[in-house]
């Protein structure tokens, strides 16, 4: 699964660190979640949906390998 | 909190294990139940004559390291979580497999050493991958703006 979270971060100019605070989570969760290596549960998916003031799905994209 | 009971009472621990120590101030007259003892008619429940030193270290490494495997981390969200979990089964898997190759190579009076360690290495062995992954997670990630 891909995300946005680094480009709607920069969008609002804020840093991993303003995120963790405002989504409620550790630094090393964001940082986790950009590298692609951390999936977010639907919980903090929507959280991050209204912290950005964007759909879900504007954030998140399936990949062909999410089918597999 | 928890290491500051759990390091001293495993030191303790395993130094009265190594040689045996067994005050006989210690010595009561315990509750027990199975008793299957040499020389003496079997039991379901009854009182028998026990050291219950080792008994007090015993509980006293389980409750300390059961504080500091689970007790939570200062910001404890899903990612530390999810972290907790695959380190636990890590140390499940782990501890078995050592288990297994001690069963097999491991045999008589000495096989009573991996018993006593093994009630203690889940949770060893938890602790540590858990803390290594932590630190991994928290050296790894370089500030970005």
């Amino acid at each position: 699964m891909k995300n946005s979270i680094k480009v709607e971060r920069a969008k609002k100019n804020i840093t991993q660190a303003e995120l963790a605070k405002l989504a409620k989570v550790s630094r090393q969760t964001i940082n986790a979640m950009e590298l692609g290596k951390y999936v977010p549960s639907t919980v903090l998916s929507l959280r991050l949906a209204q912290i950005f003031e964007v759909d879900v799905s504007q954030i998140f994209t399936l990949e062909k390998s999410d089918w597999e | 909190m928890g290491w500051i009971i759990l390091i001293p009472s495993a030191i303790i621990g395993l130094l009265t294990l190594i040689y045996g120590y067994e005050p006989s101030y210690l010595n009561f007259n315990v509750p027990a139940i199975f008793i299957d003892e040499f020389f003496s008619d079997k039991n379901f429940v009854g009182l028998v004559d026990n050291n219950v030193l080792n008994e007090i270290l015993g509980v006293l490494i389980i409750l300390s390291s059961l504080f500091v495997a689970f007790s939570k981390e200062k910001t404890e969200d899903e990612y530390i979580s999810k972290i907790r979990l695959e380190s636990l089964v890590w140390a499940v898997y782990f501890n078995y497999i050592i288990l297994l190759l001690s069963f097999l190579f491991i045999f008589d009076f000495s096989f009573l050493w991996v018993m006593i360690f093994n009630m203690f290495t889940i949770l060893l062995f938890f602790i540590i991958r858990f803390n290594w992954q932590i630190s991994k997670l928290k050296k790894g990630t370089h500030y970005e703006e």
